[in-house]
């Protein structure tokens, strides 16, 4: 299998290709066009984006990939947009000021029930001092570099969250 | 007299303090030959290597929501000598080696689980 020198070019330059619109060729023959959205920095794969229908994603894994050609330097303020959203999740809903209060005092007596020191900074919790929970203080806004705290404090309100499907999310 | 038997000594197991990325384990030197390490220059430049670890995590990163984005849908893989097949994918590791999934329609059937070689895969689409 003959190796271009795309998996060897490195993070800047692969940076230089985000958000182009390029033409890959791979394995046989293969040709794929779309936006690129990122390059995998551990396996060098390249992720494209085309819109149509559907949203659809194709990467191209690092070794199969044997050229890369830049079609357009620049996205359109839209697809710019749209690019940077992919794989966002949805937006949650807007809680009003007084709602959002509530959930976050609703969250924070539901750790110190369950013995977890929890501590309000600004609009934020601030969980044993490593995990930070901020609006709107589901499980998807907790944010910490413990996996193990992370994981369980997420299924903790996740708990929450079920057993209280009447209040606002 | 019976001939004494050879003692069979295991391998030694993954280094319990690190997570594999040292690039002299064995795990890494049997299984990660084409895992990218750092480039040679960014070693004598300290700003440079800033930047490119920079630029690595934000690549990482929208690569790993492409994954994440991925789990439970239908994803089509495009393999060597012409495969083309169907799965729904569950999950990758780290290095991007193997692709973990469920209902895999080959040729000869539909396999429940199954394991992808990453090797094996040149590209793999499915809609967002």
């Amino acid at each position: 299998m003959m190796q271009c020198g795309w998996p060897l070019m490195g993070p800047l330059r692969w940076l230089h290709y985000v958000n182009k619109e390029v033409k890959v060729r791979a394995g046989k023959g293969e040709e794929h066009r779309g936006w690129l959205l990122s390059v995998d920095p551990v396996s060098a794969s390249v992720v494209l984006v085309s819109f149509g229908e559907a949203v659809a994603v194709r990467v191209v894994m690092g070794h199969a990939v044997e050229a890369v050609e830049v079609l357009r330097a620049a996205a359109d303020d839209e697809t710019a947009k749209r690019l940077r959203s992919v794989f966002l999740p949805p937006p949650s809903p807007c809680l009003d000021p007084k709602e959002l209060r509530q959930r976050r005092d609703a969250v924070r007596r539901w750790l110190q029930e369950n013995r977890i020191p929890v501590e309000e900074e600004g609009e934020e919790l601030k969980v044993a001092g490593v995990l930070t929970i901020a609006a709107p203080y589901s499980a998807h806004a907790c944010r910490s570099s413990n996996q193990i705290i992370l994981d369980r404090i997420q299924r903790l309100i996740g708990i929450q969250d079920c057993t209280n499907q009447g209040l606002p999310l | 007299m019976a001939t004494p038997v050879p003692v069979l000594r295991l391998p030694k197991g993954p280094d319990p303090n690190s997570r594999g990325f040292d690039p002299n384990s064995p795990r890494f030197i049997a299984l990660c030959r084409t895992s990218i390490s750092s480039s040679a220059a960014s070693d004598s430049d300290s700003e440079q290597l800033q930047k490119e670890q920079d630029a690595r995590s934000v690549l990482r990163e929208g690569f790993l929501r492409c994954l994440l984005s991925m789990t439970n849908k239908k994803v089509q893989f495009q393999m060597y000598e012409n495969v083309k097949v169907e799965a729904t994918f569950g999950a990758s590791d780290i290095d991007v080696l193997n692709f973990q999934v469920s209902d895999l329609h080959t040729p000869i059937g539909v396999q429940k689980e199954a394991l992808i070689r990453c090797q094996d895969v040149i590209s793999f689409t499915f809609d967002v």
